[in-house]
């Protein structure tokens, strides 16, 4: 018995890890520093090269990274938005007024046992949830959040986005055959059906405002939401038959009460995900919520103005050049906070005596960073566009997402042969009936302003 | 330093003959011959109908709903057979929940019964009780103090009313609505809570005796119950807002499992299910037991026999009952609240029947006595247990996603259905 | 209380009653033999002054001599229950025809009484067991069931009837989960 296998055994578990780690982070990073000394310039020219590739990499890196905490974020809302309406309290332990419950409940999402059945189809069983996911994701690429923040502009935008968003059903069946179980069967042909019914009359109540804009690239859309800065610019008032049609269907695209078949749990229990359960299940827990997002996102892309917002907005551009302030940067950053905290302390010390000193020294430091932050976004929100039309989108979004979830705690939920019933019998004629009058009052509107005055 | 320990990698002991390893956990061994799970029973059929249902046709799959199944009430087993999600067929399985009241009761004390049938139909206890206690009372010929009698027509309607709430909740619930039940359970919460604060208990009464009731009427009770008769009415309102105008719940439940009068009769159906199709049968009023004769109230009825119908009609029960809960504090008399009866019972020998309208139907009970301090018979005659073989007839040619509609909307309890 | 009903119903089935028909309270009784059951309860059910047209309960009887079957009936003529005892069934082979052909709803009551009575109806298309398992070989409601010895000699003690997938292998314990060294 050597020394070394002594001292091995004495480690504890986290011991041996960090033992093992913290050489394999050196030996790594030592690595990554002489690989870029010595190949840096050719990295970057094939980076730059292949800049497609790179943007497309990066802008779904971020995607994934955003939409998780979103996810997190609709679930909350959802649980506490619906607790209200039901007249409970809802999450109410973990963070401030429960907030940080969604995100516990992803934690424990990933640390319970991965359970694949006896008899499933492994392979497929194991990647259903991955295709749901990243179509949700893939889909994402091309929905602008604000003007210049975008993954990839495509000029045929809306096209790539029902491709890449229907293969959604793909992942949902192929999690419903694989399962091995009969609720999950039922749910996963239910979802094929439901979901390809669907697609027709959502596509075909935006033929109609495409034929208005002339484009099919989300950008561009937006873009022409915009001319008199308005609201009344937006196609959901040039479009309202079109709105509803695309409104109703995507709910259903979504899979969200009362179009929710795929997982009715008072009928199949939980559809396609009754067999799943850790991360997989996770992926599709989280896929649903951010399909949620989507849907509201494409939404408001579509018909409620995309970033802009409601009204024209005063454009004051007022950038100040740091370096042309000289000292007064540095009385700036060092002496504004200092006093703002002691002048926001003084009247929490001095008006109420039970207080002391530092705890209203830190109300105080509290409170001036909450007005600052204020500031700071304002003065953000004036001067950039892309932050005014971040939040004009997520406000909206969110809104819609508000909406799902009403309904959600309002709405009993259909059943098959009416759901199916709907789409065939009153949508489709529906949405032929926009395309129909949208493209007749276009060409009459043409021939009006080409013929000879 | 270092013991003998089993490896802790390579390659695990081969599995015995017959087994293989699982692979979540390769030390788990399942059997090689376990198959496609099906719920075709491993016996050869005892009947004929046992045998036709599990034949399957071309193109027919069965699914076993239940024991554990979000919206089978209970722990009802139902086997369906299904093509595509048409149901052909149904073969509902009961004794899950099967504790042998009747042989409990048989080798119980006459007061001892009492709270052996409570759990039976834990949504409405006190109609479980009071069956067997009339029954009881006839067997002994004991005359029961009016004071007593209000008392439990008050709380039997509290309880009625309870139950009629929970079951708009349920009902939603089982067509996919979200809020209705937790509206619902407001109601119910406050009436436990009140039933609590006088009988003991929340939710298994043991409240009724032979020849009274347990206690009288107390100062929490009167104050819960006076402050819930001011927004009772309005709450129930808000929930069935929800609802009866609500198109999707409306055209779902409307001209789904209808019954017809012939059929309701033909099944032994009882109470809301047998009135929604037109018949104003009701124990209260045709047969008139207790203290029902004296008081105002009238008997709802609907025709169409469908589901909407069923719903329409316990809510319009809730409204007579809180009638008959004003009447009732109204008219409350003074007195005793127990007849003068010895510790001991000794009916003489003989047989009786009663029974009392509930929520769900007759309960009725039938009680043989042989001299001794025993019961020699109790039978406990259950509606939920006459109610839900009607699902057979009703289900085939619905949808899956109407098994539980209409399953909800007969609303059987399954702790009285397994008895 | 109706006191015509006793006198009618033994003027009407005078041939087939077990004694003089009783009453007592609201309940007026009447007895007949197994054989007689269709057509008297087919009598009751369609004759109009009679109309007997609800089936209240349906109570097998083991009265340690003998089987009985009791129907309680309700009809729209009267407030009276009417209660029928069909007695005389032996103990060893009680069966009884069903009056599932009156009424459907009989049929489970019938299952439960078969149940727990071992009476067999005859013509009860489905007439198995409802609520014990299917191996169980006792009736549990006979005044000869003794409750726990019966049970455990049954062949239905410890055994997981329907449910057969994904047993663990219990005849082998070693080998089912590694413990610890």
């Amino acid at each position: 018995m050597t020394v070394v296998a002594r001292t091995w055994d004495r480690l504890t578990l986290p011991g041996k890890a960090l033992f093992i780690l913290i050489p394999l982070l050196g030996v790594l990073t030592l690595g990554l520093v002489i690989t870029i000394a010595l190949f840096g310039q050719q990295i970057l020219d094939i980076l730059i090269f292949n800049l497609p590739i790179v943007r497309f990499v990066f802008s779904v890196t971020i995607l994934m990274l955003i939409f998780v905490p979103m996810a997190f974020v609709i679930i909350y809302m959802e649980m506490k938005i619906i607790a209200l309406m039901n007249l409970r309290i809802g999450p109410d332990r973990v963070g401030p007024w429960g907030t940080l419950l969604s995100t516990v409940h992803g934690l424990k999402v990933l640390m319970k046992e991965d359970f694949t059945p006896g008899k499933a189809d492994a392979v497929v069983f194991t990647w259903a949830p991955v295709v749901v996911f990243s179509t949700a994701v893939l889909s994402a690429l091309v929905l602008p959040f604000a003007p210049g923040l975008y993954g990839q502009d495509m000029n045929i935008g809306l096209l790539y986005f029902f491709a890449v968003g229907g293969m959604t059903v793909v992942g949902l069946l192929m999690g419903g055959w694989s399962s091995f179980n009969k609720y999950s069967l039922i749910g996963g042909l239910r979802s094929a059906a439901q979901i390809v019914s669907y697609e027709i009359p959502l596509t075909l109540s935006v033929v109609g405002l495409v034929i208005l804009a002339g484009t099919m690239s989300l950008n561009e859309i937006v873009i022409q939401q915009s001319r008199t800065g308005w609201f009344t610019d937006w196609f959901m008032f040039r479009q309202p038959l079109g709105f509803l049609i695309f409104a109703i269907a995507a709910t259903a695209e979504a899979n969200r009460t009362p179009f929710d078949l795929t997982e009715a749990d008072s009928e199949i229990v939980a559809g396609f995900a009754t067999e799943y359960s850790g991360m997989r299940f996770g992926f599709f827990f989280f896929a649903e919520y951010i399909n949620v997002f989507i849907i509201s996102a494409i939404t408001v892309v579509l018909f409620m103005g995309g970033w802009n917002a409601p009204f024209p907005s005063p454009h004051i551009s007022w950038i100040v050049d740091p370096g042309s302030l000289g000292l007064w940067l540095v009385i700036l950053i060092a002496i504004v906070p200092v006093v703002g905290t002691l002048a926001l302390a003084a009247p929490f010390y001095l008006f109420r005596s039970k207080t002391r000193w530092w705890v209203a020294l830190i109300l105080g430091f509290v409170l001036f960073n909450v007005i600052a932050g204020g500031i700071f976004s304002l003065w953000a929100y004036i001067n950039f566009d892309w932050v005014a039309g971040l939040f004009w989108f997520v406000g909206k979004a969110f809104a819609l997402v508000f909406l799902f979830v009403w309904m959600r705690g309002t709405l009993p939920r259909v059943r098959i042969d009416q759901l199916m019933g709907f789409a065939w019998k009153w949508l489709l004629p529906a949405a032929l009936l926009n395309l129909f009058v949208t493209a007749a009052a276009v060409l009459v509107i043409d021939a009006m302003k080409a013929a000879p005055k | 330093m270092t013991t003998e320990t089993a490896p802790r990698s390579g390659e695990p002991r081969p599995a015995p003959k017959g087994t293989h390893r699982s692979t979540d956990d390769p030390n788990v061994l399942l059997q090689d011959d376990y198959d496609f799970y099906e719920p075709i029973p491993p016996y050869t059929p005892r009947t004929e109908r046992e045998a036709e249902f599990y034949t399957l046709g071309d193109g027919e799959m069965f699914l076993n709903m239940g024991p554990q199944h979000p919206s089978t009430h209970g722990v009802l087993r139902v086997v369906l057979k299904l093509d595509g999600e048409r149901v052909v067929d149904i073969d509902p399985v009961l004794g899950y929940l099967h504790r042998g009241v009747e042989k409990l009761v048989e080798n119980a004390d006459y007061h001892q019964t009492i709270s052996q049938v409570d759990p039976l139909e834990y949504i409405s206890s006190l109609f479980c009780e009071w069956a067997p206690v009339t029954a009881y009372e006839r067997l002994l010929d004991v005359e029961v103090p009016r004071r007593a009698e209000y008392i439990r027509v008050l709380s039997g309607e509290l309880n009625r009313i309870a139950s009629h709430a929970l079951f708009l909740g349920w009902f939603a619930l089982d067509l996919g609505g979200l809020t209705p039940i937790l509206w619902s359970f407001i109601e119910r919460d406050e009436i436990v809570e009140m039933l609590a604060a006088l009988t003991g208990q929340r939710m298994l009464f043991n409240y009724f005796r032979i020849g009274g009731v347990n206690g009288d009427l107390n100062h929490e009770f009167m104050s819960r119950l006076g402050d819930w008769m001011s927004r009772a009415v309005g709450q129930i309102e808000a929930g069935m807002g929800l609802l009866n105008e609500n198109e999707i719940f409306v055209r779902r439940a409307a001209g789904l499992g209808v019954i017809d009068t012939e059929m309701a009769l033909r099944y032994c159906m009882t109470g809301p299910n047998l009135r929604a199709t037109g018949v104003p049968f009701d124990l209260r009023r045709t047969h008139p037991y207790s203290i029902y004769p004296e008081l105002e109230f009238d008997i709802p009825t609907r025709t169409e026999g469908d589901c909407l119908a069923r719903y329409l009609l316990r809510m319009e029960e809730i409204k007579q009952s809180i009638r008959i809960i004003d009447q009732c504090l109204d008219k409350m008399p003074d007195g005793p609240i127990m007849a003068k009866l010895p510790r001991l019972i000794r009916p003489r020998p003989g047989r009786a029947w009663s029974g009392v309208e509930g929520p769900r139907g007759v309960y009725g009970a039938y009680a043989i006595s042989d001299g001794t301090d025993q019961p020699f018979r109790l039978k406990i005659h259950d509606p939920s247990f006459i109610h839900l073989q009607a699902v057979g007839a009703l289900l085939p040619g619905c949808l899956l996603a109407d098994c539980m509609a209409v399953m909800a909307s007969l609303d059987p309890i399954m702790g009285g259905v397994d008895k | 209380m109706d006191r015509t009903l006793a006198r009618r119903l033994e003027a009407r089935f005078e041939s087939v009653l077990h004694g003089a028909a009783r009453q007592r309270h609201d309940q007026t009784e009447i007895r007949i033999g197994a054989g007689d059951v269709i057509d008297v309860l087919r009598s009751l059910h369609d004759e109009p002054d009679l109309a007997f047209t609800m089936l209240a309960d349906l109570a097998g009887v083991d009265t340690g001599k003998e089987m009985q079957v009791v129907y309680h009936l309700w009809s729209a003529t009267t407030t009276d229950w009417l209660r029928v005892i069909a007695e005389g069934l032996s103990r060893d082979e009680p069966r009884i025809p069903s009056v599932t052909f009156l009424w459907q709803g009989a049929e489970w009551m019938e299952r439960e009484t078969y149940d727990m009575f071992g009476i067999i109806f005859e013509g009860n298309r489905d007439l198995r067991r409802i609520y014990m398992p299917p191996d169980y070989t006792s009736f549990p409601l006979r005044k000869d069931f003794y409750l726990p010895d019966d049970a455990a000699r049954s062949t239905g003690a410890g055994v997981r009837h329907v449910e057969r997938s994904r047993s663990p292998v219990d005849a082998a314990p070693g080998v089912l989960r590694r413990t610890g060294a």
